[in-house]
This record gives structure tokens, C-alpha cells and sequence, in this order.
């Protein structure tokens, strides 16, 4: 039988013979625990420079917001391997991990057309009349942002 | 079928599991799976609604912090990486190491609920609480129309009317004018002085500044120090009270006297230009591109907790306290459980719990690598 389990699974009682003297020897270890963390601090470096000035797709967020989430899964792939041990497991991590991974995804993804998209059309919002009169809009916004820079100008040094 | 039956008879029955797996290992993947579909829902319903808002507040206007943010991003990696150390000390039986990674792990889990904790504080300070609009301590509004005038109303009427109570039960309103009116005196004094003085300061810091201009830079500096000197005694004479919460009172006099009149009227107005000049002088916001952080008198005078505007501020707060919420509530069971394995003794044999409650932990650290940005950056 193909055990690719990790070696500490050989103490435990179920005597199953011929775990990890075969093949997978090197996995884990401090040098590569430091590499995956030097990694995850330069991903999380990316994803906060798209907060700088620097970035230059300020203008179409989409971008950002794309890149965010590669940046994020590439994170999130990176913990679950290498920290999580999953890319030394057996063949069981996929019986758990694919099925709970689909029904997120899709869940979301099927939620995103019928709500999400749904009240932002090419022609305005699809609210109903009675929310929008309640409702906070871009143009508020802008009205709250200029009469603020006409009350304080010079203001705003941080925090 | 005899040949069969005699077979069975004979045959060695092998049993195996049915995972290469500790049970304990097996429950723990089968119970992530469960969170990564609660997450997913919860990150689900985010994205949803804020894609669905007409207007989604910037991060900047609901005092969120990004760089404290990728902060507390880097500090949970941290963790992560202490408690895959604490799993592999005990694997090589070296348990007081193992117990010091546990220990490490916990404190830095630790910063990140205290940091998390200072930006709640910051929130609730900026009146910004998932609540439901007229629901007590509700402070956000989405436009500034006329429900927020009369909630600005209602609010300055009621600190006005706590503070006449206060002042009649003190005995003190005599005092009170005495000291307004020396504040009032040092105030215009400050105004003509900025008049007196404004001319020979743009002269001497202006464009076509010259070197001969500079004595009668310094000669406008040197008695703007001594006129503010001056005010600094008026009003060192009118806090002559040592009571702190007299003082603390006459600051609030001090202020509605002020004020009030104007914020009354303004309120009541129907120039929607207006009641946004009231909303931004409580609490300004920046554009978006623009990072400032105005300072408004909410600010300043923390007891006024006057109404505020914030588009889309009212969803974005939900989202925000559910989402970091349910994960705060996250880290907290696993600072318990590193809490409770510390004082144990760890070696090969019964390193699995570190192993178990390590993969929730590094659940949590996922589930924020997606919050942070979605959350901070957005």
C-alpha cells in the first residue's frame, strides 16, 4: 500500500508497516518552513502594494482586486502544502479537501449573478424606489468629501 | 459452495484502516472541511453585498488602517510558522523547545487580538457599531437628510439639556460666564493678533522672501510667542477650578455656548449643503485616493458623539464585526488550546495534538490571508 502519510503517523497504534522509509525523507524541516515564510511575507509585501501610490491600476480596481486574490491563493496553497503538510498526505486529503473547496467556490459564484449583479446594472442601481431613498450613494459621497476638504483644508497629518 | 465455505474457514482476515490516518487527524481535517464551507459562506455574503452596495466606504473613511492590517497579516504567519516548529521539536522529542514554540505561538496570537482589539476600540470611539438605524448608540447615517438633522438635533439638545441639569446641581453657573466671557476675551485678543501679525508672517515666509525680511519675521514670531503667553494665563485663570469634572463640564459649556445656536439652525436646514457642512464638521472625510485622516470634532470633544456620515457605513459595519468577528472567536478557542497544552510534556509518541490543534491553526492564518485583503485593501 502506497503510505505517504507523515512519519509520526507511524507511532501511532495501527501497526501499518513500512511507513516512511521510503521516499519522502526530506519533507519539511527548518530550512523550508523559513523558505515558505520568506515567500508568505513577500506575497503579503505584493498584496499591500497595491495599497502604495506606487501601483498603477488605481483606476481600474478590478485589477487590483484580481491580483489580491492570486496573491491570496497562492498564500493559501503555500500554508496548506507546506504547513498543513497536505503535500506529503496520502491520497485522502483530496476526499476532503476538493469536495469542501467546490461547494465554497460555487456557492459563491452562485450567489455573485443573482445578488451581487443584480441591483448594479449599465443603467443604475435595481433597488426598489423606497430603499433608494434611504440608501447612501456615490453622490453622497462626493457631496460629504467636498464639503469636509471645504471644512478642513490644511488638515490631516495622520493618525 | 462447499469448496466456498471451507475457504471461508481458512481464511486470515487482515484488518486495516480505513485512512492511512489518527482518528483525532481524521476528525480534525472533517471539521476543517465544515469551516472551509462556513468561511466561505461568510466571505460569500461579503462579497455579495458589497458588490451589490450602491456605495462601499473606502477604508480610510471607517478609520481602518492598512498598514496595521498587513501588521497583524505578518504576525499570524509568524504563528504559523512557531507552532509547525513546535510540532517538529516534539517529533524529536525535545519538549521543552516544543513548549517554548507553543508558548511563542500563543503570544504572538496574543498581538494579534490586542491589535485587533485597538481597532475595535478605534471604531467604537468613531461611533461606528453594527447597529440598526434609531437603535440605541446608532450613529451612522447614510446621506445627510433630514432624519440625520434631526438626529443631530436630538443629540445636541440632549447634551444641553444634561449640562443645564449638571450646572444647576453644581451651583456653578455664575462661575461658568465668569469664565466664558475671560474665553471669549482671549479668543478675539488671538484674532486680532492673527490680523496684527498675519501680514509681516506672509511677508517673511511668502515667495519673494528676502533675506531683509527676516528681522521683522522674527519680530512677529517672537510676539505672537509672547501674545500666546498671554492668552495661555487667561486661560490658566478661567480653569482656575481644580475639580476635573467642573472643568470638565465648562469645557462642554464652553463649547455649546458656542456653537449651539448655529449647529440647531444648520440641522434644521433643508440645503442638503448644509447638513453635509454639519456631517463633515463632526467627522470630515478624505477622497478616495486621498489618504488624510481629518480630524473633526467628534474628535476632539470625544464626549459629543454626534451623529456622522458614512455612505454604505451602516452594511460595511456588519460585514466588518461578522467577519473579523467569527475569526476573532476563532483565534481565541485556539490561544485556549495552546494555553492548555503548555504545561504538558511532549514527545513523539503524543505529538498529535500539537499536530491537530496546529492545522486549525493554520486555518485561522487562511482564513485571514483572504480577510486582509478583501477587508483592508479592497
Amino acid at each position: 500500500m502506497a503510505d505517504h502519510s507523515h512519519s509520526h503517523d507511524t507511532h501511532d497504534s495501527h501497526g501499518h508497516g513500512g511507513h516512511d522509509s521510503h521516499g519522502h525523507a526530506d519533507h519539511g524541516g527548518l530550512g523550508k518552513y523559513i523558505q515558505v515564510f520568506l515567500a508568505l511575507c513577500v506575497l503579503t509585501g505584493a498584496s499591500f502594494f497595491t495599497y502604495s501610490d506606487a501601483w498603477p491600476y488605481h483606476d481600474t480596481p478590478a485589477v487590483g482586486w484580481a491580483f489580491m486574490m492570486a496573491v491570496s491563493c497562492t498564500k493559501a496553497l503555500l500554508v496548506m502544502l507546506f504547513f498543513m503538510h497536505l503535500k506529503w498526505e496520502a491520497d485522502w486529503k483530496y476526499v476532503l479537501t476538493i469536495p469542501a473547496s467546490f461547494m465554497s467556490v460555487f456557492l459563491v459564484l452562485a450567489l455573485i449573478p443573482d445578488i451581487g449583479m443584480r441591483v448594479k446594472g449599465n443603467y443604475g442601481y435595481h433597488h426598489s424606489a423606497d430603499r433608494m431613498t434611504i440608501v447612501g450613494e456615490p453622490s453622497d459621497t462626493k457631496a460629504l468629501v467636498d464639503a469636509s476638504l471645504k471644512y478642513a483644508p490644511g488638515d490631516g497629518a495622520g493618525h | 459452495m462447499s469448496h466456498e465455505a471451507h475457504a471461508a474457514g481458512h481464511v486470515k482476515l487482515q484488518y486495516q484502516p480505513a485512512l492511512p490516518l489518527r482518528n483525532g487527524k481524521l476528525f480534525l481535517w472533517l471539521f476543517l472541511s465544515t469551516e472551509i464551507m462556513f468561511f466561505a459562506g461568510l466571505i460569500g455574503m461579503y462579497i455579495v453585498l458589497r458588490f451589490g452596495a450602491t456605495v462601499w466606504p473606502v477604508p480610510h473613511a471607517v478609520h481602518l488602517s492598512e498598514p496595521i492590517g498587513a501588521f497583524n497579516t505578518f504576525v499570524l504567519i509568524c504563528s504559523s510558522v512557531t507552532i509547525v516548529l513546535a510540532l517538529e521539536a516534539a517529533k524529536s522529542n525535545k519538549s521543552d523547545a516544543a513548549r517554548f514554540w507553543l508558548a511563542l505561538t500563543l503570544a504572538l496570537g496574543s498581538v494579534f487580538l490586542g491589535v485587533k482589539a485597538y481597532e475595535y476600540n478605534a471604531k467604537f470611539a468613531h461611533g461606528i457599531i453594527p447597529t440598526q438605524q434609531g437603535a440605541p448608540y446608532h450613529n451612522i447615517y447614510e446621506k445627510a437628510d433630514i432624519y440625520y438633522g434631526s438626529a443631530v438635533k436630538y443629540r445636541a439638545e440632549e447634551l444641553n439639556d444634561a449640562l443645564s441639569a449638571d450646572i444647576k446641581a453644581r451651583n456653578v453657573q455664575a462661575e461658568f460666564d465668569e469664565a466664558y466671557a475671560k474665553y471669549s476675551e482671549a479668543n478675539k485678543s488671538l484674532s486680532t493678533i492673527d490680523a496684527k501679525i498675519e501680514p509681516d508672517l506672509v511677508l517673511a515666509t511668502g515667495a519673494e522672501f528676502k533675506p531683509a525680511d527676516q528681522p521683522k519675521a522674527d519680530a512677529a514670531l517672537a510676539k505672537l510667542k509672547e501674545d500666546l503667553g498671554k492668552i495661555d494665563t487667561a486661560a490658566a485663570q478661567a480653569n482656575k477650578y481644580g475639580d476635573m469634572d467642573v472643568e470638565f463640564s465648562r469645557t462642554k459649556y464652553f463649547y455649546l455656548k458656542d456653537n449651539l445656536p448655529t449647529i440647531l439652525s444648520e440641522a434644521q436646514s433643508e440645503k442638503s449643503a448644509t447638513l453635509y457642512g454639519l456631517a463633515a464638521r463632526f467627522m470630515p472625510m478624505a477622497g478616495e485616493r486621498d489618504k488624510r485622516h481629518f480630524h473633526g470634532e467628534n474628535d476632539r470633544f470625544t464626549w459629543l458623539k454626534m451623529p456622522i456620515v458614512i455612505p454604505g457605513g451602516n452594511m460595511w459595519t456588519s460585514t466588518y464585526f461578522t467577519l473579523t468577528g467569527f475569526h476573532a472567536i476563532h483565534v481565541i478557542v485556539g490561544l485556549i488550546c495552546f494555553a492548555l497544552m503548555i504545561p504538558k510534556k511532549y514527545t513523539a509518541a503524543n505529538c498529535g495534538v500539537i499536530e491537530n490543534v496546529g492545522l486549525y491553526w493554520h486555518f485561522v492564518d487562511l482564513v485571514w490571508i483572504f480577510l486582509f485583503p478583501i477587508l483592508y485593501l479592497f
